[in-house]
């Protein structure tokens, strides 16, 4: 499906950019000093008003309890407290854990049965192909909310309920990772598989020895989208586990009702909520961008 | 396709010249692929398929969620019941809102932006790009905690608006206002993602058509009308069309952590009202009736739009 991907090469990494700029100028008139200048003021414009959000929510935790509700742009003194708070009211050292560990298991799992599935897709004509492909595509077009009572129903069944369990089984499978690694799957060099076919390996070893390997950005990628994502998923966690600890969106979440307009603690702990996502984005920033621009979803 | 094609054609070829290379990579008519497949579609059939037919299912049916109480058959009931109730004509018509207010955040600004911006270039365009993005990052919890901060009555906007004499209204309370909050706030998440797939997008065309434009005469408005919006399409129908399908489930975590679709529905869409019914109401049949409808009306909507993509690809072959 065409609509899926995003045709484009993403152009985040600058590269592409700098290689292309001298000539892209030509087409709209030369570059002038007055475009430049209203490019720089709507670029700045913009990005105060997303970062500053994020920056308050992180002055706001950082400020010292007694200056709660100064509204002054640096947080000065800067003190630690409403962290402390936070830790010594919440265990949030072991919701990140719990939360960090839950992501990680699911980015693995979407990760390895995207791999199997578009493999299957990518490398073989079989019987059926197209309808099998058909319902993965389609998938998409199911949202999770009109399928929620059946899987809440299940979950239920399972005995599930109100477990980390209960969020982590249902979305061991995205159909979506599907659909992008059989793009990068079809676009795989054909000749170090057919090199490979004529040693003799199975398809099983070409995947994990010639094929994987080969592929690690765009794994890396998927990879480090399904962990955001699965960060960051709110709806079913606060329907399988609506109260306790183990996750951080549910347990911020009670925290920030049970606090209320205690700014500082309510930042700190959103705050803490946040740092995982940011990191990888900090050390791995070409790799997110890439991976959810291509990709268009969360 | 290959299967029928290759099993009769090369016969005959084959006499002639040395067996062609079969266009597949492995050979087929084995259980391999299936066996490959498998593990995703085991997944995907009983957390997405079968849910969806159980939905339509219970969506004849009377039952209050517990799994001791009976399940009662009422036919269409569900249906013509959900349809009249004025909280769904609410959902819709603030849903349509959401739409058109995200289809700003997700299509409209980020064209202009990256008309205006394009002649920045290179290490500046990459920070700006990384900084604009980072909203979209950042969790449900830690979103709406900060922009109830900032919308707070003694929080910033309020410390600013004051600085001018005027009085900050308490916006996730009021009706009129509330809605608006909400999309502040998922549109500041939007925005950036949108302005990343739009930079692609117009990196992706090829400088060659303006030029050739350029020389031949064409104004800077000419080529932005003939050629680069043309060129820009499939990005454009890509960005309207997620808008539309996923703008109601971008919402559904801020409307449930900050108005619970309150004031009174005034923030509420299509699928908070879905979990609303199921979960808050245990009408399991009125929240299938009604998610059925909007499985089938979103549906057509992308067909729509599919069938809108696949005219449009023919530009940049």
């Amino acid at each position: 499906m065409a609509f899926v991907i995003v045709s484009a090469p993403a152009s985040v990494a600058g590269a592409a950019n700098r290689v292309q700029s001298a000539k892209e100028d030509l087409a709209v008139g030369s570059r002038t000093r007055l475009g430049v200048v209203v490019g720089h003021v709507l670029l700045v414009v913009l990005t105060v008003f997303s970062v500053f959000p994020v920056y308050w929510l992180f002055a706001t935790a950082l400020r010292d309890p007694a200056h709660a509700l100064d509204q002054t742009l640096l947080p000065w003194p800067l003190s630690l407290e409403n962290f402390a708070y936070v830790w010594n009211t919440i265990p949030i050292g072991s919701m990140l854990l719990n939360t960090f560990a839950m992501s990680l298991i699911l980015a693995v799992a979407q990760l390895f049965i995207a791999v199997l599935a578009a493999y299957g897709f990518a490398m073989w004509d079989f019987r059926g192909k197209k309808a099998l492909m058909f319902l993965f595509v389609g998938s998409w077009l199911v949202p999770f909310q009109v399928t929620m009572i059946p899987n809440y129903v299940l979950v239920s069944q399972l005995g599930l309920l109100g477990t980390v369990g209960g969020v982590v089984v249902p979305q061991l499978a995205g159909a979506f990772a599907v659909l992008l690694m059989v793009q990068h799957m079809k676009a795989f060099p054909r000749e170090l598989i057919e090199a490979a076919q004529l040693d003799g390996r199975s398809s099983w070893a070409i995947l994990w020895t010639v094929v994987a390997p080969n592929m690690r950005p765009a794994l890396a990628a998927l990879g480090i989208m399904a962990f955001i994502s699965a960060w960051n998923e709110y709806l079913w966690p606060a329907l399988v586990m609506p109260t306790g600890d183990a996750l951080v969106q549910v347990g911020v979440r009670s925290f920030l009702t049970a606090e209320g307009n205690n700014w500082g603690a309510v930042m700190a702990a959103a705050g803490l909520a946040c740092v995982p996502v940011l990191l990888i984005y900090v050390f791995l920033q070409r790799y997110v961008v890439d991976a959810f621009v291509r990709s268009g979803l969360k | 396709m290959f299967v029928t094609v290759s099993a009769s054609a090369p016969v005959a070829a084959e006499a002639v010249e040395p067996a062609p290379r079969p266009r597949r990579r492995f050979r087929p008519a084995s259980l391999v692929p299936y066996l490959y497949v498998l593990p995703g579609l085991a997944f995907l059939v009983v957390w997405t398929y079968s849910p969806l037919v159980q939905t339509i299912g219970l969506s004849f049916v009377d039952w209050n969620l517990l799994p001791t109480s009976p399940k009662t058959f009422v036919g269409m009931d569900n249906y013509v019941n959900v349809v009249q109730l004025p909280e769904l004509h609410t959902a819709i018509l603030n849903t349509i809102v959401y739409i058109l207010a995200f289809l700003v955040f997700s299509l409209v600004l980020p064209i202009l932006i990256g008309l205006l911006a394009r002649q920045v270039k290179g290490r500046a365009r990459t920070i700006y790009q990384a900084l604009i993005f980072v909203p979209f990052l950042i969790t449900p919890v830690a979103t709406s905690a900060v922009w109830r901060w900032l919308f707070a009555d003694q929080g910033f906007f309020a410390a600013v608006m004051a600085h001018f004499g005027v009085a900050m209204p308490n916006v996730f309370r009021d009706p009129d206002l509330a809605i608006w909050g909400i999309i502040v706030i998922v549109g500041w998440q939007m925005l950036g993602f949108g302005v990343l797939v739009v930079a692609a997008g117009f990196a992706g065309i090829s400088p060659e058509y303006g030029q050739a434009a350029s020389l031949d005469g064409a104004g800077g408005r000419t080529i932005l009308r003939r050629i680069t919006l043309p060129l820009l399409s499939p990005t454009i129908v890509f960005l309207a069309l997620m808008t539309i399908l996923l703008s109601a489930q971008w919402t559904y975590p801020v409307i449930d952590l900050l108005t619970q679709g309150g004031p009174t529905n005034a923030t509420t869409n299509i699928y908070y009202l879905l979990y609303q019914f199921g979960f808050q109401n245990f009408a399991a049949g009125t929240s299938s009736a009604a998610g059925v409808v909007f499985f089938i009306g979103f549906g057509l909507i992308a067909l729509l739009f599919i069938e809108l993509q696949d005219r449009l690809s023919f530009y940049d072959n």
